[in-house]
């Protein structure tokens, strides 16, 4: 062994992506019981209730029912996969394993160690929305082939409620209290964000409401790249909302759960 | 040599008015194996940490905190990247196993995939535990575990290795295995620095220590140096004592001798055993009551901060 060699710090990038391959390996390492959820999640949904109401209701404004619900809830699984990661999985990671203090041993900063969260969060948010993609592709409901753009809204879906839910998190002492946020806010976004209904009909209090909540914008953006027809300007709008929500909460985040690795 | 590894003067951390570290000065020699020692609360651990900008000190211009020739406040990663540092909790992901923990963590410093499993084989070797390459961390015993996080910490070759309480719940042999690893380390020329409240492990392999309470340093030198500076030779220990009986004897008066209560087990320091030994004969009832035996680290860290309990114990 040589201990008088030169020492160099690896560079920013392969700081941060060896966070992400760490999350990925350990991810990975319970194979079945990860990847298979996020399969069978969009089958329950689209039988449950694309057979159980789809048999009442034909088309939803001018779209099938079946495609406007395939379409809506490609994001909010990206959604809920996201959220658990930065909340349950990075409280436990922080709290309980100690993983971040092992981590912090070697030569990855605060900042190095949050981007990778987030880059992570964000590609489970991408394969989350694949999976709900490819059941839908199989099952013959959406055919469109621009539709695998909607993987990357997945992924921006991903990154938005990573570093939301981090925000969320460096607040938290207490494991228990995210049931707050996941009723109180996750649970309420999920059903006024156009992925199960449209919001054309709502009151328009109900509609600033709607756009105001960062989900809706996502729901918007995949569902445009599913249905042939939709691709508009003005999705710019959205796309521009998920940047400065990301910016907002992952400063706003990263400020906050650094006071918590470093003390 | 002998220039210095570590260098810290005017050192302080306070936590909401709590000082942890107060005014702590000492120096890490190259090559050497330093020891902060002292009771739990002593701020051991945190003077560790804001050695790698884990922690940060309190602002103070009078402050220097030097590792080879880098300051944690700016310089943390530089410093992580030629350091190996073990906390003190172990905190291997459990779901994988010995040889994947070992790669994530090559990664984190950055060295080539074919280059790290010649080192992950190299380091399994050296902590023993080549056997266990395959072996989920759940199934492996706490000694176990803990050989493989000195192992992960010298995946990069660290000239500086920083260990929180290396042999902290673990078996006799597992400790003397660890030892003997860490002084090997040191032969090899890596400078060591670790935290201890066993006056044993210090004794086993540091060449010098400081002894902390209370944030701050009480003593400094090379543990034999400390224990026959400051101590006598040999303690007696006496049990189930009847103070007012001992204190009025003569035996007691006896010069030579230093005495110490301790709820009721009474002390008796002295450098020539045969005193002892005399006292033991007169005062005690049983031959069982009392033991003479050679004083100790232990004797001299009780003596400096004290026996009674502090709020963090």
């Amino acid at each position: 062994m040589n201990y008088n060699k030169t020492y160099q710090l690896p560079s920013l990038w392969n700081r941060i992506s060896s966070i992400w391959y760490r999350h990925i390996r350990v991810y990975n390492s319970s194979f079945f019981s990860n990847a298979l959820p996020p399969f069978l999640e969009p089958l329950i949904f689209l039988v449950g209730l694309g057979l159980g109401f789809g048999s009442y209701i034909q088309d939803m404004g001018s779209v099938n029912y079946l495609l406007f619900l395939a379409s809506g809830i490609i994001v909010t699984s990206s959604m809920y996969t996201a959220a658990f990661e930065c909340t349950y999985g990075t409280f436990i990671r922080l709290e309980f394993d100690r993983v971040y203090d092992g981590m912090l041993g070697a030569p990855i900063s605060p900042n190095n160690l949050i981007l990778g969260e987030i880059l992570f969060a964000g590609t489970k948010g991408l394969f989350f929305s694949l999976a709900v993609l490819m059941v839908t592709w199989v099952a013959g409901i959406i055919d469109y082939p621009l539709s695998f753009m909607a993987t990357l809204i997945g992924f921006i879906c991903g990154i938005m409620f990573a570093t939301l839910s981090l925000l969320i998190t460096s607040f938290v002492k207490n494991i228990n209290h995210f049931n707050f946020y996941f009723t109180g806010l996750l649970s309420p976004m999920f059903f006024f964000s156009g992925a199960v209904f449209p919001l054309e009909n709502l009151p328009q209090a109900m509609q600033w409401v709607a756009e105001a909540i960062p989900l809706t914008h996502v729901v918007r953006m995949a569902r445009a790249f599913c249905i042939p027809g939709q691709l508009d300007l003005y999705l710019l709008n959205d796309l521009l909302y998920c940047t400065v929500f990301i910016m907002l909460t992952g400063y706003l985040a990263i400020r906050r759960i650094k006071r918590r690795l470093i003390d | 040599m002998n220039e210095s590894a570590i260098y810290i003067r005017n050192l302080n951390k306070s936590y909401r008015g709590f000082k942890a570290v107060d005014n702590l000065n000492f120096q890490v020699r190259n090559t050497e194996c330093f020891g902060l020692l002292g009771p739990n609360g002593a701020g051991k651990t945190t003077t560790m940490k804001i050695l790698y900008g884990k922690t940060e000190p309190d602002e103070n211009p009078e402050t220097i905190i030097n590792v080879f020739g880098c300051n944690p406040r700016h310089q943390s990663l530089i410093i992580k990247a030629f350091s190996g540092i073990v906390p003190q909790q172990d905190n291997l992901d459990t779901e994988l196993n010995v040889t994947d923990n070992l790669y994530i963590y090559s990664k984190f410093y950055g060295i080539e995939a074919r280059e790290a499993k010649k080192r992950i084989a190299e380091l399994l070797s050296f902590m023993e535990l080549q056997e266990k390459a395959k072996v989920k961390i759940r199934e492996l015993s706490g000694g176990m575990q803990r050989r493989l996080t000195i192992a992960r910490a010298l995946l990069n070759n660290p000239k500086l290795l920083i260990r929180d309480e290396p042999t902290t719940g673990l078996d006799p042999q597992v400790r003397h295995l660890i030892w003997n690893k860490l002084r090997e380390l040191k032969e090899m020329g890596v400078t060591i620095l670790l935290t201890t409240h066993y006056m044993e492990e210090a004794f086993q392999i540091c060449d010098r220590i400081i002894i902390m309470d209370k944030g701050q340093k009480i003593m400094e030198g090379p543990p034999r140096n400390l224990l026959s500076d400051r101590m006598e030779k040999f303690v007696l220990e006496m049990h189930g004592v009847d103070k007012d009986r001992v204190i009025g004897s003569s035996a007691f008066k006896a010069d030579g001798i230093r005495h110490e209560f301790y709820k009721d087990t009474l002390f008796i320091y002295s450098n020539d055993p045969e005193k002892l030994s005399r006292f033991g004969e007169t005062q005690a009832l049983r031959n069982s009551d009392y033991h003479i035996r050679p004083a100790n680290l232990e004797d001299l860290f009780l003596q400096v901060t004290g026996r009674s309990l502090n709020e963090l114990q």
